[in-house]
Order: structure tokens, then C-alpha cells, then sequence
């Protein structure tokens, strides 16, 4: 069974272009958020094997999402991808519990790997 | 303005536009707008907050957009569509996303909020200085970067 991917982006641009490259890697898109507070929600509604997710979005940014994430499921993975690459958020977000970081813009290989080292398929 | 903010806006502009058209842009002459302006017909908005703070602004044409769009999408553009536009709203958190990791690398922290994209030319932007501004070339067109910011004197007495 593919392995189950949640994609969160406020942009509709980068979830369809997300979701085309796992898709056409094999793995299936569980759902989709364009907000951090959605992306919590959904989280518990579809418990995916993974989440890939923004930072700059409105109503809940990314790292606090991921942070209330994995304050539920401490197992869960959490994967950044985002534009902004500063030290700070990087760092934030690893001692939070996110495995990967991906800045955008990326390679489709970029997200592939970061997503099958993070489930272990890679 | 310091004109060494408007340079990570620069560099940013050339690696995430070099990604999408597959050639390094050129750059135009430096040049500086008002504080009010008027929009070209595609422009997004992106606010910059922090030790430093203002706006950054990305003016295009509408053919440009299509074209940039395209390219991002991987497919013909011929209506600025909603996802079309929100590509182009991307290209903007991309290049300011980018340019704020840069600023960062040169001691200055800041965030920046979630872009907005106005459709339609001679919106008139307000600013609270003015703006320096560079042509970016490119061969699916031209994107003007106005960058509008100013050190935060509160957060830097803080």
C-alpha cells in the first residue's frame, strides 16, 4: 500500500505541483490543507503517514502547526518546505521534532528524497 | 533606504526566476520610485517585518505573468486564472521568502507575510519611503522589484 501524504500550502499553485510529484513517485496525497489550523485538523481526521508543509500561511503558520502535530502524536512526520531558509526558523523547526527542510524553489528529487528518507522508503 | 537591502531581493530574483525560464536574467538600472506609485498590470505584495520592515513589490506586465506562469506550471498560459495567479503570488513568497534568507545571513531577522497579487494597472500603492527599484529581464519578459523597507527603530531599541 502507498504510503499517505498530507499537503499543506496556502498557494493552490505548489499543493498541485506537490501532489504531482508524489503522485507520479507512487505515493497517494491523503488530503490537502491551506492553513496550519486545517492542517492540525485534517491530521487527526486522516492520520497520514507523512505532512508536507509551508510556513508563511495565514491564520496558523506552519512551524506552530507542526509543533501542536507532534505535540498529539509524537510519532508523526513532519516535513517543512518552504521559502524561507533562515537558520533560525531551521533550527526551530528541527528541535521541534520536523525531519526534513525543503526550500523552495525546488527540484521534484529535493521533495522526493526528503520525503522517502522520512518514511524510509528512500 | 539602504541600498544594500534591495540586493538579496536581486539575487533571489535571479535564482528562483534562473530555475523557472531556464536563464540567468539581466539586470536593469537602479533607480528610485516615490513613495506613491501606480501598479503596473500584474503585481504582487509582499510585506517585510522585523529588524527591518516595509514592503517589496513585483510589477509586471499581464503577458509576462502569463508567460512566467507558464513556465512555473509547466504548461500554456493564455488567462490569468486562479492557478495561474496563485503560481505568480508563489513567485513572490519564493523571491521574498529567498531574499529575507539572505538579509538573515547578514544580521538582519525578519518575516514576511503572505503575498497578495493585484490584477488591473494604475492601483495607486502608498509606501512610507520610497521605493528602489531594478528591472529584472528575462526572456519571458520583464519584472520590475520595488523594495520599499526601513530599519524598525523600535524593535532595534528593544
Amino acid at each position: 500500500m502507498s504510503k499517505r501524504i498530507l499537503v499543506v500550502d496556502d498557494a493552490m499553485f505548489m499543493r498541485a505541483t506537490v501532489k504531482r510529484i508524489l503522485e507520479q513517485a507512487g505515493y497517494e496525497v491523503a488530503g490537502e490543507a491551506e492553513n496550519g489550523a486545517m492542517a492540525v485538523e485534517r491530521y487527526g481526521e486522516l492520520k497520514p503517514d507523512a505532512v508536507l508543509m509551508d510556513i508563511t500561511m495565514p491564520v496558523m503558520d506552519g512551524i506552530s502547526a507542526a509543533k501542536a502535530i507532534l505535540q498529539s502524536d509524537p510519532g508523526a512526520i513532519v516535513l517543512m518546505c518552504t521559502a524561507l531558509g533562515q537558520q533560525n526558523l531551521v533550527i526551530e523547526a528541527i528541535k521541534a521534532g520536523v525531519k526534513d527542510y525543503i526550500v523552495k524553489p525546488f527540484q521534484p528529487d529535493r521533495v522526493l528524497e526528503g520525503v522517502g528518507k522520512a518514511l524510509g522508503v528512500a | 533606504m539602504k541600498v544594500d537591502f534591495i540586493d538579496p531581493f536581486l539575487s533571489a530574483a535571479f535564482t528562483v526566476l534562473e530555475m523557472f525560464t531556464g536563464e540567468r536574467p539581466q539586470r536593469g538600472q537602479l533607480a528610485i520610485r516615490n513613495s506613491t506609485f501606480t501598479t503596473q498590470q500584474v503585481t504582487i505584495v509582499a510585506g517585510v517585518n522585523g529588524v527591518i520592515e516595509g514592503v517589496s513589490l513585483y510589477g509586471m506586465s499581464l503577458e509576462s505573468a502569463q508567460k512566467i506562469a507558464g513556465a512555473m506550471m509547466g504548461s500554456q498560459v493564455t488567462e490569468l486564472d486562479d492557478m495561474a495567479t496563485s503560481a505568480i503570488c508563489e513567485l513572490g513568497n519564493m523571491i521574498t521568502g529567498n531574499a529575507t534568507t539572505l538579509l538573515s545571513q547578514n544580521g538582519y531577522q525578519v518575516d514576511i507575510t503572505p503575498p497578495s497579487v493585484i490584477k488591473g494597472p494604475h492601483v495607486e500603492v502608498c509606501t512610507k519611503i520610497p521605493a528602489l527599484v531594478v528591472p529584472v529581464l528575462t526572456p519571458l519578459g520583464n519584472l520590475e522589484i520595488n523594495v520599499a523597507l526601513e530599519e524598525n527603530a523600535m524593535r532595534n531599541a528593544a
